[in-house]
């Protein structure tokens, strides 16, 4: 059974942003407008967050890639009244859509706050609908959304590995962050390979955890250099 | 006729008429009382007070226990969805809903009892006088035997400050 | 007890119900287009979409949840008067009762209505239900939402019969008083209830198990409504001491809801005779003790926060007292606190005027402590990256607004149509005090006393 997890390494994070453009068009994210993205209502499932770090003129510049954490311990999950938010048995966050009656709860419980909302139909203006992901539904207003590791990329690769009679190999699957990343920074693959590259760096002694003294067990490794304080 | 009642303005005259038609023979469940307001201190009010309301609550109340234990356990088993590293039978949350339902199966299961032996809902009998929601206590026999009649008449005017009518 | 005072209860207390002033038909009007307005600002909210409101991201719970957990506290009136005064035979509650449980019945469906209309989309609220659906999928009973679906309908479904279940005998009073149509409708309503001794036993008897039954569903309702925080890994929301908070609290605004419906019913219906000076006096000195507790409960949770120093709640806690919700809060503290004790804790300010100006500020305390439990935590979440802030968009602001006037219409509406004060139960507190068996029979069968 595989169990999905990322590493993002910081060091190597240039803050591009090319992630987060790659997602939205991968998973048919809308854009909300200036309007209400002022109103904090923008739906970056993958955010890249900005940190000064220091004081002039030592200030170093630091991005956090931000997505969901698919943690194994996820309060997002037992506090869904509809089951939309649930674990699969691959170790991902399942979303529904169509089970999600939009009670937002799963929103507070982040402790990421990774989840989003859709406040209105999500908007097209022509030609860019043809630029629509057929593979990813497109979600109506009301429901909660997030990243999902690019799940019809793993059952793509599933499905087609199953066929071929083999296995999945270390690196076959890329999430669409993963493919995009300009600097190589972000790593995704199978936790319960102990060979595979994602494995070795949660190993890493740069790894740390995003609130892992929290308890939620989230499964994306931050690699960034230790400094002495 | 059907009935022969009066109406007494103080629970005490109703109770001399109680004690009356008593004493003329008739037994306590053909007596009929009616009253605006319920009368703790008299013994005409005790009859009738023995009653199983507080066993079929608490057996209401076990019914809602087993079924909300089965309900929880049941529909957590039928399809069972992992959800935060909680377990798939989670007793802690459920005890909660458990809770709430044997609460519920207890006061259902009162206020339907109260209905059955109450007979509520249910037709107004030919025995009744407005009168007795206006303060007066009504006495009374349905379908009396003409023997008794008199005997009767006398009890209920026996006693006292009371209109004796018939229906 | 005379039959003259009991043909004037009756008098008096049907007047509403048999006289109509033009006052009543003007509330109503107002009253019911507000009302109106309501329904119609959720059409449109349900129409152009959730985004009409001020939610945002990360303040996804706001003004609704607030009106949630404020009008299911206000609904805890009814059972701490009833219920808990009935089974300790407080005397003084007798013309109260009625009119406090009619607060819980409108309150809770008031506030049940809120989590439907804070969903993302509402028409789906019936999943919450446990039925066999054709999807085989039945509801998450982890989930606090779905507790709250329980415990509401519990106590919603206990306090409307313990409500309407009283009220028989009334009805059949009213039923004796009036012709025509009213009589075939109250007479309808009365189920052809007859006072005989064995119905009266059977019905106080259903009112003692409904009052031992509905004090723990009511203690269990609102820690259940505040489980939907402390469940949460929120800074600030994950405390234990949610469950007898949310609870004080309730009891607490219930008992100021409690005191300006009787205020307003004494005068506008001319209760003065049934409800006296010391009947508020004595919720007055309830609405002290309950100002003294939830003083203390906001107290033993601050300072444990403020001492235990963990760098996220201390950020909710200054943000609060310091920051932008400042003003919120504080005045929070003077309207919940310290106006209610200086007024209540001295008699001579202990009136009628007095006590409804303190319930009045309590009111608006309660709200505002409500509010400031779910905002500013969800606002100053673990990453200072997604902290966020929160203003009330018209929609809003209207459908608060029409809950308060819906509140105000029911209760109108029903004092109207329902004698407001128990009759029968008036009648009962008046009658002689208890004789041994041995004096009454003596004085019953005209004996000589032994």
């Amino acid at each position: 059974m595989h169990k999905w997890g990322m590493a993002v390494d910081l060091d190597k994070c240039t803050g591009c942003g090319a992630c987060v453009t790659a997602c939205h068009a991968e998973n048919n994210i809308p854009t909300v407008g200036p309007e209400q993205a002022a109103r904090g209502r923008a739906m970056h499932w993958l955010r890249v967050e900005r940190y000064w770090e220091g004081d002039f003129p030592d200030v170093r510049l630091k991005f956090r890639p931000v997505m969901c954490q698919q943690c194994d311990a996820a309060p997002c999950e037992p506090v869904c009244p509809t089951y939309a938010s649930h674990h699969t048995a691959e170790g991902l966050n399942a979303q529904i859509y169509n089970r999600c009656i939009g009670t937002r709860y799963c929103a507070n419980a982040c402790p990421y706050n990774v989840r989003f909302f859709d406040f209105f139909n999500p908007q097209w203006p022509k030609p860019l609908h043809l630029q629509l992901n057929p593979d990813v539904s497109v979600r109506e207003v009301g429901v909660m959304e997030k990243c999902t590791f690019c799940v019809q990329r793993i059952n793509a690769a599933s499905i087609g590995a199953k066929g071929d009679k083999r296995e999945l190999k270390d690196g076959e699957i890329q999430p669409a962050c993963v493919q995009s990343c300009s600097a190589r920074a972000m790593v995704f693959g199978d936790l319960n390979d102990p060979e595979s590259e994602v494995s070795r760096l949660s190993r890493s002694p740069r790894g740390g955890k995003l609130l892992d003294d929290l308890g939620t067990l989230p499964k994306v490794t931050y690699l960034e250099r230790q400094t002495q304080v | 006729m059907s009935a022969v009642y009066a109406l007494y303005s103080s629970p005490d005259a109703a109770q001399r008429a109680v004690n009356g038609l008593y004493a003329a023979g008739i037994a306590q469940a053909d007596v009929v009382v009616m009253s605006g307001e319920p009368f703790e201190a008299q013994p005409f009010a005790h009859r009738d007070s023995a009653t199983w309301l507080w066993y079929i609550a608490c057996l209401g109340g076990f019914v809602g226990l087993g079924f909300s234990t089965w309900l929880t356990r049941m529909t957590e088993l039928a399809w069972p969805l992992q959800t935060g590293n909680m377990p798939i039978v989670a007793w802690w949350p459920n005890l909660i809903v458990i809770f709430e339902l044997t609460m519920l199966g207890a006061i259902l299961a009162t206020v339907l009892t109260l209905f059955v032996t109450a007979k509520l809902p249910g037709r107004l009998p030919k025995l009744y006088d407005p009168e007795v929601t206006n303060g007066k206590i009504l006495v009374g026999v349905e379908n009396p035997a003409a023997a008794t009649l008199p005997a009767l008449e006398r009890a209920l005017m026996a006693g006292g400050a009371a209109e004796l009518k018939r229906s | 007890m005379s039959e003259a005072y009991s043909r004037k209860l009756g008098d008096d207390l049907l007047r509403p119900l048999l006289e109509t002033s033009w006052r009543f038909y003007l509330i109503v009007a107002v009253l019911g287009s507000i009302v109106l307005m309501g329904l119609g600002t959720w059409m449109y909210q349900m129409y152009m979409g959730f985004g009409m409101t001020g939610i945002n991201n990360p303040i996804f719970w706001a003004f609704y949840i607030t009106n949630f957990v404020f009008w299911i506290g206000i609904s805890h009136a009814g059972t701490l008067i009833s219920a808990i005064l009935r089974l300790v035979n407080a005397g003084w509650r007798r013309p109260v009762t009625r009119c406090a449980e009619v607060i819980t019945a409108f309150a809770l469906m008031i506030g049940a209505m809120f989590p439907i209309i804070h969903l993302g989309r509402p028409w789906l609220f019936f999943w919450l239900v446990p039925y066999p659906s054709s999807r085989q999928i039945w509801p998450n009973f982890r989930s606090p939402l779905v507790w709250d679906f329980f415990a509401i309908t519990t106590y919603l479904t206990g306090s409307v019969l313990f409500l309407v279940l009283p009220m028989i005998p009334d009805f059949a009073l009213v039923r004796d008083r009036t012709t025509g149509l009213r009589r075939k409708i109250y007479g309808a309503l009365a189920l052809g209830w007859q006072g005989t001794p064995k119905q009266w036993h059977r019905l106080e008897s259903a009112m003692s198990i409904m009052a031992i039954a509905i004090i723990p569903v009511a203690v269990s309702v609102h820690t259940i409504v505040s489980f939907d925080f402390s469940m949460a890994p929120v800074p600030m929301w994950h405390s234990t001491m949610f469950g007898p908070y949310f609870v004080a609290g309730a009891i607490f605004s219930g008992i100021a809801g409690l005191i300006i419906a009787m205020a307003a019913l004494r005068k506008f219906l001319h209760l003065e005779e049934y409800l006296h000076p010391v009947h508020f006096q004595n919720l007055g000195k309830l609405l002290l003790m309950m100002s003294l507790l939830w003083g203390y409960f906001v107290f033993a949770e601050r300072l444990t926060v403020w001492y235990g120093n963990e760098s996220a709640e201390i950020a909710v806690l200054r943000v609060t007292q310091k920051g932008s919700f400042a003003p919120l809060y504080w005045t929070m503290v003077v309207v919940n606190f310290v106006i209610p004790v200086s007024i209540l804790s001295i008699k001579r300010l202990r009136t009628i005027a007095g006590c409804v100006v303190a319930s009045f500020g309590v009111l608006v305390g309660m709200w505002l402590e409500r509010f400031l439990i779910v905002v500013p935590s969800l606002g100053h979440k673990y990453l200072p990256y997604s902290w966020g802030t929160y203003r009330p968009r018209p929609v809003e602001l209207l459908i608060t607004t029409s809950t308060f006037a819906a509140m105000c219409l029911l209760y109108t509406l029903f004092a109207k149509f329902v004698p407001i004060i128990s009759i029968w139960e008036l009648k009962v507190g008046e009658q002689e005090p208890h004789e041994t068996a041995q004096e009454r029979s003596a004085r019953v069968l005209g004996e000589a006393r032994p």
